[in-house]
């Protein structure tokens, strides 16, 4: 029984523009098609045609039916072929004669899909290359945002900042504290040739073991720290680092992140005031900002070697991060924004073994005295 | 199932008349007036990612219509939200049609309807996007337009050329390219017809006789700027 499903459509003088839907089957000699209705025109009931007659070509939008011609003049018919099964089956059959033209139109069906492939992969990958660019070259874009913020502006942005801080805390005014980060951030700064920043560090009284710095070079040192440190070169270690952070401009950098692609590309096309108004919008706050990963590792590695000019035994800075390190027990580090304390100590030993060796010079003042004056009780050696 | 177009011209309407248990679906928004009988259902037509890609691509409906005639036989009165004619065709499966986007009004439940993508050339200066509509199956198949629609009937190797923004639809035996309206790029453009497609039978091409871009240009000058 045969198949009455159409599987074709057959165009010629006199049939519809649309086509004749029919049925074709291929059989060793050649095909038969059979129209289901009576078509103007058309032979109704069954129809073969020879190999011999035939002519074949790809054809249709996307080139991808098989297009049997044969005939002359008004009495040509063309069959278009789009059934999978019947164009296997016609191939199959299909004499010598037709099997070049039919590798043709095979060929041309191919280079159709295979161009189609292509430009859409180099679309697609374009537009890959695009997002992956953004996305990863936004370090670039923010670096050169940060580069053309001038560093008066950066200080006012830092000052009112400082000024807030400030205002709620319990400054150390004068004293040996204050005295010994006075000269610590004196040799430290000393070796930063060229600079334009000037450094304000203020000693805040709070159990808190850290110091921070804010754009332009505004740092707080909590006398938690200097408390905690068993030696005035692991303050001065803490030091050099937030220093850094200053220097190579970390904050602006956050902040230009946290604002996002419009701010950077508005301060690159030169709109730098925009910026503090942009910031007021979003409420982006300086003192909730958080250095990256990569930040603080610069500076650790800046702080280091800074350090190391001015003279003062790099290895305190080494041992504050080992003491740390004790309390980063069950963090992970790839979750953190700060690197583990113990593999920032292992970077910076490896870094130190690298550099040729100086003799520190010991700081003026006696460090025992400086906690002491801190509330520190005095500890008597085992 | 039947179908008859009511007021034909610019404010036409389909009245297709369902047995009990049969269906169709429709653009959403389509249905104005159903017998009781017929019950509303929404769908989303080749699954979620099909309507998906269909919302995205070629910036039809996510959801069609259903109208179900589940209690009986009832009729459903359609019409589409652009003035315009309406044309029915009856699909066989075998023949296929492309559509662009705005064109599909309603389709028997026999029809397929499917996101094709098109080739780069065709997607960027064909007028109708990267993706357009392809219908194929059997069954009855409702086209809208924005004017009137007019027939272009290609016998093989016949070639004409189509503003591409007045394309309705076109049959799948058709081929067509992407061509400058004049042989001068300035003048292409300075005519008013920048790319034009020329189509090459055998096949149908249905076109309509407004443009819904230009309209929309023209319209906009009349609107008042707001501040």
């Amino acid at each position: 029984m045969a198949d009455t499903a159409p599987n074709a459509l057959c165009f010629g003088d006199g049939f519809p523009a649309s086509g004749v839907p029919c049925v074709v089957h291929v059989d060793g000699h050649g095909l038969t098609m059979t129209f289901l209705h009576d078509v103007h025109g058309a032979e109704s009931g069954s129809d073969s045609v020879p190999f011999s007659d035939m002519n074949v070509s790809a054809g249709g939008l996307d080139h991808d039916q098989l297009v049997v011609k044969w005939g002359r003049s008004a009495e040509q018919r063309i069959l278009y072929l789009k059934n999978h099964d019947v164009i296997r089956a016609f191939r199959q059959a299909a004499p010598p004669h037709l099997s070049s033209p039919l590798e043709r139109a095979a060929e041309q069906v191919r280079q159709v899909r295979k161009r189609h492939r292509m430009v859409w992969s180099v679309v697609g990958g374009s537009l890959l290359a695009l997002v992956l660019g953004l996305w990863f070259g936004s370090d670039v874009l923010v670096e050169l945002a940060v580069d053309r913020i001038p560093i008066e502006w950066e200080r006012k942005l830092g000052e009112s900042a400082y000024r807030d801080f400030l205002g709620g805390q319990e400054v150390v005014q004068e004293g040996p504290a204050v005295a010994a980060v006075e000269e610590m951030t004196r040799r430290l700064a000393g070796q930063i040739p060229d600079t334009l920043y000037r450094f304000d560090v203020t000693v805040v009284k709070s159990d808190v073991v850290n110091a921070f710095a804010l754009p332009g070079g505004y740092v707080v040192v909590f006398t938690g720290l200097m408390k905690k440190a068993e030696r005035p070169e692991e303050v001065a270690g803490v030091l050099a680092h937030e220093l850094n952070h200053v220097l190579q401009r970390h904050g602006l950098e956050r902040i230009v992140k946290q604002l996002g692609f419009i701010a950077v590309a508005s301060i690159i096309f030169g709109n730098q005031q925009g910026l503090g108004q942009m910031m007021k919008q979003l409420g982006v706050e300086l003192m909730t900002l958080k250095f990256g990963r990569a930040q603080e590792t610069e500076a650790d590695l800046t702080g280091l070697q800074l350090l190391y000019r001015a003279k003062i035994d790099p290895s305190g800075m080494i041992t504050f991060f080992e003491r740390l390190a004790e309390k980063d027990e069950g963090r992970v580090e790839l979750l953190s924004t700060h690197p583990m304390s113990g593999s920032r100590a292992e970077r910076l030993k490896a870094e130190l073994a690298a550099m040729p060796k100086v003799i520190p010079e010991p700081f003026a003042f006696e460090w025992a005295k400086i906690r002491t004056s801190l509330g520190v009780p005095i500890s008597i050696g085992p | 199932m039947k179908s008859e177009i009511l007021y034909p011209g610019a404010f036409p309407m389909v009245r297709v008349e369902l047995s009990e248990g049969e269906h169709i679906k429709a653009e959403s928004g389509a249905m104005v007036a159903c017998s009781p009988t017929i019950d509303i259902e929404s769908k989303m037509e080749g699954g979620f990612l099909g309507a998906l890609s269909r919302k995205f691509l070629t910036g039809e409906k996510f959801f069609f219509q259903t109208l179900r005639a589940s209690r009986g036989a009832g009729e459903a009165l359609l019409a589409p939200t652009v003035p315009g004619e309406i044309v029915i065709l009856e699909l066989d499966g075998v023949n296929e049609y492309m559509v662009q986007k705005d064109g599909f009004l309603a389709g028997a439940d026999g029809i397929a309807i499917d996101s094709q993508m098109q080739s780069m050339s065709r997607g960027l200066l064909g007028g109708e996007g990267f993706f357009i509509l392809k219908m194929s199956g059997k069954g009855m198949l409702v086209l809208n337009s924005f004017g009137a629609i007019h027939k272009i009937e290609l016998k093989p190797s016949q070639e004409y050329i189509v503003d591409n923004s007045h394309l309705v639809a076109w049959s799948a035996t058709t081929s067509y390219n992407i061509e400058k309206a004049t042989s001068g790029w300035v003048a292409s453009f300075t005519s008013g017809e920048g790319f034009v497609c020329r189509f090459r039978g055998p096949g149908v091409v249905y076109i309509q006789s407004r443009n819904p871009r230009g309209f929309g240009s023209w319209v906009r000058q009349f609107l008042p700027v707001s501040e």
